[in-house]
């Protein structure tokens, strides 16, 4: 069975982590120190160590993760530790702090770290939800064997509208040069590709043949070559002409389907990895915050 | 205009070959069709697809013949002039305006796109986010540098090179005020951003002289020559003052600090003190110690600290039943009836901490007058002042003797008598009214120590000796302070009635000891702890700083030497 990074060897982070919590709750009730908690105290120094030991740890998972030659421990044992670790942090910076806050550059580094562990959990969600809704969208098939179909498919389409009229060529050139995936980072985040509209209007071409005679639906303004283009093309086609649109058409919606999953797939893939484009910066502006926390407490002690 | 055309073309593996022709014609054509000048052969082509014109020096303008337009340098375009340099992508093949060569007026190189794999490619220009504009690393190294350099570098900045910090100090990211960890005590505020007032050095524990350069001349906790208590002098004054804890959190009050000494004290002073252990006051506190007023041989107050307890007496020298001075229903006097209540003599000292000495001329004397001669009704003698008294009463009746015109009938009759001025008494008469003036002035005064006034209220013995000390009055004091080793302010309490924590009304005696135990204060006191009694630590009531033998800057002082600190007694 598959072993997810929450489930890694049976769950052992997790009681890791609760040990650790369970440890560091008890003895924060325990200590009670007056005024009232902080970090200045045995405890707050021994809580504060503990959390900037985390820090700087979870932080070398960027460094593990490239160095593939590590034997220290698998990548998944990392991420999982990683996770649940993580998540433990937040409660240890809090009792260390004492649940103090204003505003300084020490609750800077709790609302970064805060942020980072937030943006972390976004993390965690999508690595739980995307890759199967990745694997259902791709049926088995990778993206690039999906381009390649596109592809030739395009080629099939080229061909079959050649044969038609130069015009009909033209359209199909063009929703194939309109075809885009991915492209910028909106491009990326939305699934779109102009298959769509070209499908749409052989379609309609075909469907204004069978039906002679009755007025088309109303058009919207977009486009209005193209319209006319296809008014024309139903209007004139022969039936080899019309046997081809057909076959056009085939291959235009097999090639609609196959641009929409590869849209869908860069688009999961996309935001898969958008959590981690807030994650890493945070993460450096919380190293040095920490940092400054750090050294800013025993500059002036 | 006569247009230079090269054709690239890929053989094989990597091997490329070309094809040169030349074209005499305005206008070069690009298409698949078979009557276009560039003739292509790949599908995505239209039959026309372009037409490019030469227009003389250099510049070319190019035309789509299909509505898509046509890629140049990457833009899609439908009419554009462009000059050599320039890259148009159609239908498949790359077409770049070259340097025309001599004799020619244009160039243009036709070499085909890559192949199917990296046609692919180009229809998913970015397949992850990694490569679009988003970037991790440039913005984390920026995020990581203004951090530090707002909260770190410039601060530290700041504090190197004092100049700066006018400039430094008032933009409030990168004043060294976010480095505060909470707000100074309030007295501290003075220091303002001079942080090395306290903070000398960096990375060095705030030191107590810095404490001592304001607060050397408090007073130390214990003589450190009695008792040998190392941490008398070795704690550091952070060991209870925790500053930037906010503006009133500077001292620390939990019990702990002082219940570790004093939970063990004949441990902890090596059997030296006299101190009963305490802990807790709700639960582990010794019973209250009073100063019962006393005197030594020589009539000196010498309070004694007794332990409260019931039944324990007091024995301040006056008569006064409070019981009788308290009834309801009024006291007749001289001025008429008077009520009288615990405020018409026990008032407080300015600031609330002890009640004022009850004063016998501005709270007595109204009905407790001290006129001594039915003849003189508004006469009077002094409060306390004996020998003031008794000359008084000497020179009082001496002037009356010789004035004349005492209407006694016991006193001699020239004495009675009144005189014209200037009317002298014989020798025989003055002999015999100035031994009248002084048996009177005895008599008198006799009455006065024994029978109606001074007795009254203090005890009076008589005294062979000479007339001066003819009556001693027993000395007559209260403690004032009570409870020496501790604070009680009335202030604190005046949402009580006298009446709940002192039972004058029912007292009879003034050897009552009026004064509660610790039971009473633990009606509303319990100890730090306390869940549904006011919580109160030991600095509730008691105070650390109150040796009377050194002061701290000193012991710190000596504890540092590692030298044993000498007390000096203070007078």
């Amino acid at each position: 069975m598959h072993d997810s990074f929450l489930t890694f060897a049976n769950k052992r982070y997790l009681w890791v982590a609760i040990v650790l919590l369970l440890g560091c709750l008890v003895a924060y009730i325990w200590h009670d120190p007056s005024p009232h908690p902080n970090g200045g105290t045995w405890l707050g120094y021994t809580l504060g160590t503990i959390g900037a030991v985390l820090i700087y740890w979870l932080t070398s998972l960027g460094l593990r993760k490239r160095a593939y030659s590590s034997n220290l421990g698998s990548l998944g044992g990392w991420l999982s530790a990683h996770v649940y670790l993580g998540t433990a942090l937040l409660l240890v910076a809090l009792l260390h702090s004492g649940f103090q806050f204003s505003w300084n550059v020490h609750t800077l580094a709790f609302v970064l770290m805060t942020l980072v562990i937030l943006s972390g959990f976004v993390g965690v969600f999508t690595y739980l939800r995307y890759p199967a809704l990745m694997t259902r969208n791709r049926e088995n098939a990778s993206r690039q064997s999906m381009l390649e179909e596109i592809s030739s498919l395009d080629q099939q389409s080229l061909q079959l509208a050649d044969g038609i009229d130069a015009r009909l060529h033209a359209i199909v050139a063009r929703s194939i040069d309109n075809t885009r995936f991915g492209g910028g980072v909106r491009g990326m985040l939305r699934t779109n590709d102009a298959s769509e509209q070209a499908l749409r209007q052989v379609r309609e071409a075909l469907e204004k043949r069978e039906k002679a005679g009755q007025s088309a639906e109303p058009r919207t303004q977009e486009m209005p070559t193209m319209y006319a283009m296809v008014d024309f093309l139903a209007a004139k086609a022969t039936d080899v002409q019309a046997e081809t649109m057909r076959k056009l058409l085939d291959a235009l919606s097999r090639k609609k389907s196959l641009a929409t999953r590869v849209s869908r797939d860069i688009q999961l893939q996309s935001l898969m990895e958008l959590w981690l484009y807030v994650h890493v910066p945070l993460t450096f502006a919380l190293l040095a915050a920490l940092t400054a926390h750090i050294i800013v407490v025993f500059f002036y002690w | 205009m006569r247009w230079f055309v090269r054709r690239i073309t890929r053989k094989g593996k990597g091997n490329v070959g070309y094809q040169d022709f030349a074209f005499d014609g305005d206008t070069l054509t690009i298409g698949r069709g078979a009557d276009q000048v560039v003739a292509l052969t790949d599908i995505r082509s239209a039959l026309a697809h372009a037409e490019l014109t030469a227009l003389g020096s250099g510049k070319v303008r190019v035309e789509s013949k299909v509505i898509t337009g046509v890629k140049i340098d990457g833009r899609a375009e439908r009419n554009a002039i462009v000059k050599r340099g320039a890259v148009i992508e159609l239908g498949g093949v790359r077409v770049k305006l070259l340097d025309a060569p001599k004799g020619f007026d244009a160039a243009v190189e036709v070499s085909p796109l890559e192949s199917v794999e990296s046609r692919v490619a180009s229809q998913a220009l970015d397949k992850t986010l990694a490569d679009t504009w988003l970037s991790k690393r440039r913005p984390a190294w920026f995020l990581f540098l203004v951090v530090a350099l707002l909260f770190l570098l410039l601060p530290m900045f700041a504090h190197f090179v004092p100049q700066t910090r006018p400039v430094i100090d008032i933009i409030p990211l990168t004043s060294r005020m976010t480095w505060q960890s909470g707000e100074l005590a309030r007295a501290h505020h003075t220091f303002g951003d001079r942080c090395e007032t306290c903070h000398e050095k960096p990375f060095q524990p705030v030191r107590d002289e810095a404490c001592g350069a304001c607060h050397g001349a408090i007073p130390a906790h214990a003589d450190p020559a009695k008792f040998n208590l190392p941490a008398l002098g070795n704690t550091r004054c952070a060991h209870c003052h925790r500053d930037h804890n906010g503006p009133d959190q500077l001292i620390d009050a939990q019990q702990a600090l002082c219940s570790d000494c004093h939970r063990d004290m004949q441990a902890s002073s090596k059997g030296a003190t006299k101190l009963v252990d305490a802990e807790d006051f709700g639960t582990a506190h010794p019973p209250l110690k009073v100063n019962l007023p006393g005197w030594n041989d020589e009539g000196r107050f010498t309070p004694s600290r007794v332990e409260l307890k019931p039944g324990l007496r007091e024995a301040s020298g006056l008569k006064f039943p409070h019981e009788l001075h308290l009834r309801t229903k009024g006291l007749s006097g001289p001025e008429g009836s008077r009520v009288l209540d615990c405020g018409s003599c026990h008032v407080a000292e300015p600031g609330g901490g002890r009640m004022r000495p009850v004063d016998f001329e501005t709270m007595c004397q109204s009905c407790h007058r001290l006129d001594f001669d039915l003849l003189a009704p508004d006469r009077q003698v002094p409060h306390a002042r004996i020998p003031e008294i008794l000359a008084m009463l000497d020179e009082y009746y001496a002037g009356r003797a010789l004035a004349g015109g005492y209407e006694d009938a016991r006193a001699p009759i020239f004495v009675q008598q009144r005189r014209r001025p200037g009317q002298a008494l014989t020798a025989a008469q003055t002999i015999e009214a100035r031994a009248w003036a002084g048996n009177r002035a005895s008599e008198i005064g006799e009455s006065l120590f024994t029978g109606r006034a001074c007795n009254v209220c203090h005890t009076v013995t008589r005294s062979e000796g000479a007339a001066q000390d003819r009556w001693i009055v027993d000395p007559v004091r209260v403690s004032g302070v009570w409870f020496a080793k501790a604070l009680f302010p009335h202030s604190g309490h005046s949402t009580m009635q006298c009446g709940e924590c002192h039972a004058a009304a029912a007292s009879k005696t003034s050897t009552d000891l009026l004064i509660p135990g610790i039971d009473n204060c633990r009606q509303c006191h319990g100890g730090e702890a306390a869940i549904k009694r006011v919580e109160s630590t030991c600095i509730t009531c008691h105070r650390f700083h109150d040796s009377p033998y050194q002061l701290m800057g000193d012991l710190q002082r000596a504890a540092r030497e590692s030298k044993p600190a000498v007390p000096e007694k203070k007078s």
